[in-house]
């Protein structure tokens, strides 16, 4: 009984540090590699921390393309956020707390929309995209954010307002333009935890977007992080510590947000699939 | 009592105009922005459309085309084994992790926050790291498997047809299976103590245990987890271009690249129809999704 106790106890603990390993090790070696040489590299191939140096950081924080491109991609990510947040808690609001006729629809619409990944709609918004003239801009890529993020920040605040069923009805029991100031005075403190999930994961997902900026803004003046990331890698001569640095610049940010937010978060997600 | 009716239907006026006005915002930009775009792209479809011009109607000759296109069906076919592979894998891992960070260990919610990494972390940076993780020259794996004796001549991973898939599917696992754990793990935490107390004393062992007791708890969830990161994972673009970027040759394309080549040279109808193809997977997930969420 002991001994198989003892058995069971080793079989946990030995898959959980070769799943440990597994999960960490892409993250560990993007860091060690951000701080070596090319030279090194190829020179002294290793997967451990050697000939470590500061000098992609310093190349990073001195290029102005990487500049450009972190400005660019935090002025995206903070205006599409704010805005993206005021319109997805009025829309949650809405379809929460108001009775009207098509509110349903509004509510299937948003849902939809949350659910079609951009990958089905890059072609038509690059085309329209070009049409009026908003490629390589910074207001374009966030407009189209904002049909990305609206979806989702609403999806997931519904969730948050379902969970004040008594604070709602009261809400619900104001009339007219008091009822603004109910949802402003009584319901925003009550989600603010909520929101400021939904506007880490708004963010993030502005911060993380790929391929329409890669379609839209090519125009180095415009570039997001992601784009200039992956436009150092040329062929066979790509700086691989740079490109690691700029990815662990890029990625730390991101990771120290998920991680404050990620009760509400992980809540949210669960909430959104799990409950319904 | 007249007057209550009268002042309970001016109420109800008021909201529905405050709810038409809280709605707005979101609508008109889901109108000119996925509305109008998803309209445009059926319409492109049937025309030869190009950059600067119009175009003319075409019927279904882009959709013929690519039937017709040996890089639109390897596409198609590597969409499916990509997906399925993808989603088995991450469905398997997802279930097993969720199911060892149930067990009682030292540091457990530590762990099941550090699990979340991969998906934390951006997807450009994911498969950046996976694509030198992977490089024949100075990468980890490589460097691994020739210190422990199991290869002596370095393996190109990404740019060898029989490895590169395998090895795109692995870095989609990574990054995707936490989500199905965070999922399962909610699962499971809402399965009653008692249940698996009762199974003690019936004396199951832990498969008796995880048939009886676990699964019919995860079950309701796991067609709901499936759907969801299946939608994604259909349109997953960049985890291929930033690996493989569909190569070598055509052995790792899936839709949305090509679509991408498509629309890069120029072929604006080719890439709304090959992008369009998915639709149909798509909007069976999203209604069954809004079924089931509406049930609930």
């Amino acid at each position: 009984m002991v001994k198989q106790k003892f058995l069971s106890r080793l079989g946990i603990y030995s898959s959980l540090i070769v799943l440990l390993v597994f999960v960490i090790f892409p993250i560990y070696y993007m860091l060690t590699v951000s701080f070596r040489s090319q030279n090194s590299m190829f020179t002294n191939p290793s997967w451990f921390p050697v000939d470590l140096e500061l000098k992609n950081y310093r190349v990073a924080f001195t290029s102005r393309e990487f500049l450009t491109a972190m400005r660019n991609s935090l002025v995206i990510g903070i205006v599409t956020t704010s805005v993206g947040l005021v319109f997805s808690v009025l829309a949650a609001y809405s379809l929460t707390i108001l009775r009207y006729r098509g509110r349903d629809t509004f509510g299937r619409i948003i849902i939809v929309a949350f659910l079609t990944p951009g990958a089905l709609l890059f072609i038509p918004l690059a085309v329209i995209a070009a049409r009026l003239n908003i490629s390589n801009t910074l207001h374009g890529l966030m407009i189209i954010y904002l049909s990305f993020i609206v979806p989702l920040g609403t999806y997931l605040l519904l969730g948050f307002f379902r969970n004040l069923v008594g604070e709602l009805e009261e809400a619900a029991r104001i009339d007219g333009a008091s009822r603004l100031q109910a949802l402003w005075f009584i319901l925003l403190p009550l989600i603010a935890p909520g929101i400021a999930a939904v506007g880490i994961l708004t963010f993030t997902a502005c911060w993380n977007e790929y391929l329409v900026a890669l379609v839209l803004n090519p125009n180095p003046e415009f570039r997001t992080l992601p784009v200039a990331v992956t436009f150092l890698q040329v062929a066979d001569e790509s700086p691989i510590g740079l490109i690691m640095a700029y990815s662990s610049i890029g990625a730390i940010p991101i990771l120290i947000l998920f991680f404050i937010g990620q009760r509400f978060i992980v809540e949210g997600l669960q909430t959104g699939a799990v409950k319904g | 009592m007249a007057k209550g009716l009268k002042a309970r239907s001016r109420s109800r006026i008021q909201d529905s105009l405050l709810g038409y006005a809280t709605i707005l915002p979101a609508m008109l930009v889901l109108i000119g922005f996925f509305g109008y775009p998803l309209f445009y792209e059926v319409y492109a479809s049937f025309t030869n459309i190009t950059v600067g011009q119009s175009g003319e109607w075409v019927g279904l000759a882009n959709y013929r085309y690519l039937v017709s296109d040996s890089a639109f069906t390897a596409a198609a076919l590597n969409t499916v084994v990509y997906v399925t592979a993808a989603q088995t894998g991450k469905f398997a891992l997802g279930l097993a992790v969720a199911l060892l960070l149930q067990q009682k260990m030292i540091g457990r919610n530590l762990w099941r926050s550090v699990v979340l990494l991969p998906y934390a972390l951006p997807g450009f940076v994911a498969f950046m790291v996976w694509r030198l993780i992977y490089n024949p020259d100075v990468g980890s794996l490589n460097i691994f498997l020739d210190q422990v004796g199991i290869t002596d001549q370095p393996i190109a991973f990404l740019s060898n047809s029989s490895w590169a898939m395998s090895g795109v599917v692995l870095a989609t696992i990574w990054k995707g299976f936490p989500f199905w754990t965070i999922m399962f793990l909610a699962a499971l935490q809402a399965i009653p103590k008692e249940l698996y107390e009762a199974a003690a004393t019936d004396g199951c062992n832990a498969y008796q245990k995880f048939k009886n007791v676990s699964f019919p708890g995860i079950r309701p969830v796991i067609l709901i987890v499936f759907m969801l990161s299946t939608i994604g994972t259909i349109n997953s673009f960049e985890a291929v271009w930033l690996t493989t970027g569909g190569g070598p040759g055509n052995s790792t394309i899936i839709v949305p690249i090509y679509a991408y080549k498509s629309l890069v040279a120029f072929q604006i109808g080719q890439a709304a129809a090959a992008a369009l193809l998915l639709m149909p997977v798509v909007l069976l997930f999203v209604l069954f999704i809004l079924r089931r969420l509406k049930k609930v």
